[in-house]
């Protein structure tokens, strides 16, 4: 245990930042989720076709892939940030893709009728996306979202292999002076699936009391 | 009975995917690139070892007719492979295996694994490879793990810098405060951890990474071993070497723990090569090519605690 | 989508023609702010790009690919049959089967596979259990793609109506054949769609090679950025190599989703309740 204990707030830092990672991505992909589900279902063409591609983009494609080019390709072009931005841009980007998906089977669950009522009172698109779509649409896939959520707090652990000190790559260095690998393994395991459960109850509580009755 | 055996047959027919899937691609080939056997060049005159003693770890590796190396795939100069032709790994590293490879077995027949920078001692202790030759530091530490041949070169810590040293950086108190990039688990980390505490440490997997970051400047400098930032600097323009080597950093031979005889044997075989000359041409192919230095003096072998 | 507006009129089609064009010309500026960023530092010069139409830079990611499909193949043999037991085992009666079930899904769905992966590299070898490259890469990714195939076919399980169950109880059939005969084959149909999507998924992992150092392609694709020094190249190409790959796959998903019209409702609840250890 004193690999743990003596070494607490190297950890508490390693946690802090996956969590400041996991937490600023996931604001970014619900923001990019929701624009490119409006886009997606809009009357637009080239914007569906655009958020299409976007989708299939980020979801056929590694997220490992994804960093290895923004952080050690994109510089060669000038785009430099540094590492912690570049992961979280990737990470929303990423992530962003999936939300769209989940965000659009919402929108799949929202009663014809709801929208045709609006249309008749002379609502807008955009009025119809922000008062009637977008809102039931969230309320209905908080699970989903939850999950997506969990998933992005796993894959923040691919930032240790572009040199982020994040929870996992802290478990290796770590390892690496104590040589207690089940041990530090263990317990870095443990911070994970208590973080997961966390989100996986706060999903479970706001659905609660969001969800739609009908 | 029909649904159940149709049921069974459905179970069944994963594993038999499993097993079609496996025989095809010879059971998984573990990136183990086998290098050429031509004995051409350097390794036609290279010494061969008249006998080896029966039952030694030696005997097996010739019996079994290739060395199973750790060595990199993706370091220049020091063992890249050639995509062009992937069966060709070039470099230092890999021309002295191959050179012991030649000792033993008579050909330079090497299998290739390449190690995460971090397991290279556990590979030694399973027996996943006979040999480790990827700028293996000698460290006393490491060598109550693993035995050490060598050293077959001595080198040692020092500052690379952006081109140009935009900082203005010559020794490493230059570093004090400032972000500094190292790789994992290479004594770097506790070099500038010990030297200046207030570094800011950014830390990558493999050399190739942590050369990118520098030249993209996500850290103002690189400490890291003399001899690989001397052949990262030859291919890359974008850096430059800041200092010379700031410690005495001597790469060793890594090899199975409890296996005093195969150490002695390598040191023989290590003594032999740079005695006849093959020592210095393997270093006058690859890194002197590029740096335009004759070979240096070879290290006086078992000079170093842990060796 | 057509009933969330009306057939447009004048005003809307106008509307929709400014849309256009303000769409079109914000993606022309990306894209030309991208090439014009790129050319600024010689990045679109031809000599950077040609090298991958040579046969052996082609070959040479091409055994990649194949170390990639190797691996998602022994993923996917391994993982759905495990998968499907996981979720029948969680959906049972018995606490004797449940229990362990619940604890592996949850375990392996809420710790990184990059962490599983650092315990068969690290930590593992230590106590004896040192695999090839190819299993170190493969048990990680077979417990954590187990543990996802479970949810999902749990997912169709529990939103099959009861009366088919009770149906099939009240004919006399055991609780075991009941699994068997009457709740897997539907639930496995009403997700199959999912259970292809979630081969693009597994596929996706196989890009952890890179970390092992196993042949596949995101580790080929940085050996050869060593050997060249062209980042942005290799990379890109890899990247659309992995989109047509996985994107045929999802063609494929999509397809079979139309195919076998899944009811809409599976779709959603693909990935249901979080951790219902809690809520059962």
């Amino acid at each position: 245990m004193e690999a743990i204990t003596a070494n607490s707030e190297q950890l508490l830092t390693a946690v802090r930042q996956t969590l400041l990672i996991a937490g600023v991505s996931a604001l970014g992909a619900m923001v990019i989720g929701v624009l490119v589900t409006v886009a997606r279902i809009s009357p637009v063409p080239i914007l569906r076709a655009a958020a299409f591609l976007f989708v299939q983009y980020f979801l056929n494609v590694p997220l490992l892939a994804l960093l290895l080019l923004a952080v050690f390709a994109l510089p060669d072009a000038g785009l430099v940030l540094p590492l912690a931005p570049t992961v979280v841009i990737v990470l929303a980007l990423y992530e962003g893709a999936y939300v769209a998906e989940a965000v659009r089977s919402g929108v799949n669950t929202i009663a014809r009728g709801e929208i045709e009522a609006a249309r008749a009172l002379g609502l807008r698109f955009n009025q119809i996306m922000r008062r009637i779509v977008v809102p039931q649409a969230l309320r209905a896939v908080v699970q989903p979202l939850g999950n997506i959520a969990i998933a992005l707090l796993m894959n923040t652990a691919l930032a240790a292999t572009v040199g982020v000190a994040e929870l996992t790559d802290t478990a290796n260095q770590l390892n690496n002076s104590a040589a207690q690998p089940i041990l530090i393994y263990g317990f870095v395991g443990l911070c994970y699936m208590a973080l997961a459960l966390a989100i996986g109850l706060s999903a479970g509580r706001i659905e609660r009391r969001v969800a739609v009755r009908r | 009975m029909a649904p159940t055996r149709r049921w069974r047959a459905a179970a069944a027919a994963p594993v038999a995917a499993l097993s079609l899937i496996l025989a095809a691609c010879g059971g998984g080939s573990d990136s183990a690139d086998e290098s050429g056997s031509k004995a051409t060049g350097i390794f036609a005159d290279a010494p061969v070892a008249e006998s080896l003693p029966e039952g030694s770890t030696m005997a097996e590796i010739k019996e079994r007719g290739e060395l199973v190396v750790a060595a990199a795939l993706d370091a220049p100069l020091l063992s890249q492979q050639n995509p062009t032709d992937p069966d060709e790994v070039e470099g230092f590293d890999i021309t002295l295996a191959k050179l012991l490879a030649t000792y033993i077995i008579g050909e330079p027949k090497v299998k290739i694994v390449p190690p995460a920078s971090q397991t290279r001692e556990a590979m030694l202790q399973n027996e996943t490879v006979d040999v480790v030759f990827n700028t293996y530091t000698i460290t006393e530490e490491r060598a109550q793990q693993i035995q050490f041949a060598g050293p077959y070169f001595l080198s040692g810590l020092a500052i690379a810098v952006p081109k140009g040293n935009p900082e203005g950086i010559d020794s490493i108190d230059d570093l004090a405060g400032k972000q500094v990039i190292v790789g994992a688990n290479t004594p770097a980390v506790d070099y500038v951890k010990e030297e200046v505490p207030d570094a800011e440490l950014v830390t990558f997997d493999t050399d190739p990474q942590a050369i990118q970051a520098l030249a993209q400047g996500r850290g103002v400098a690189y400490v890291q071993d003399y001899l690989l930032l001397a052949t990262d600097a030859a291919t890359n323009d974008d850096i430059e070497l800041a200092t010379g080597a700031l410690t005495a950093e001597p790469y060793g031979i890594g090899l199975p723990p409890n296996d005093p005889d195969f150490k002695t044997f390598v040191n023989e075989w290590l003594t032999k090569i740079q005695e006849e000359g093959q020592w210095a041409q393997a270093f006058e192919d690859s890194i002197g090519e590029v740096t335009g230095q004759d070979a240096p003096d070879a290290p006086e072998i078992g000079s170093v605690p842990g060796s | 989508m057509s009933f969330l507006y009306d057939v447009p009129g004048p005003v809307t089609r106008r509307r929709i023609r400014i849309a256009t064009a303000v769409t079109a010309l914000a993606i022309l500026a990306l894209l030309g702010f991208a090439a014009w960023q790129l050319n600024q530092h010689d990045q679109l010069d031809a000599e950077r790009w040609t090298p991958f139409l040579d046969v052996d830079i082609i070959s040479y990611l091409l055994v990649g690919l194949r170390g990639t499909v190797l691996a998602a193949g022994v993923v996917a043999v391994m993982a759905f049959p495990l998968g499907v037991l996981l979720a029948v085992a969680r959906t049972s009666e018995h606490a004797a089967l449940r229990v362990p079930a619940v604890v592996f899904i949850e375990l392996f769905r809420t710790v990184p596979v990059l962490l599983l992966i650092f315990v068969m590299l690290f930590a593992l070898p230590r106590y004896g259990f040192n695999p090839s490259v190819l299993w170190k890469l493969v048990i990680p990714l077979t417990v954590a793609n187990a543990a996802a195939i479970a949810e999902i076919v749990r997912a169709g399980i529990v939103t099959l109506p009861r009366g088919q169950s009770e149906a099939g109880l009240s004919l006399g059939l055991r609780r075991a054949q009941v699994v068997r005969r009457i709740v897997l084959p539907q639930a496995l149909r009403n997700v199959t769609p999912s259970l292809v999507s979630q081969v693009v998924s597994l596929l996706k992992d196989t890009s952890l090679g890179y970390v092992v150092a196993f042949t596949e392609m995101l580790y080929r694709a940085q050996v050869l950025t060593s050997y060249n020094r062209l980042l942005i190249q290799t990379y890109v190409v890899v990247t659309l190599v992995y989109l047509l790959v996985n994107g045929s796959i999802s063609w494929f998903a999509a397809w079979l989703r139309k195919r076998l019209d899944t009811p809409a409702d599976v779709a959603v609840a693909e990935v249901p309740a979080v951790l219902p250890v809690m809520s059962r």
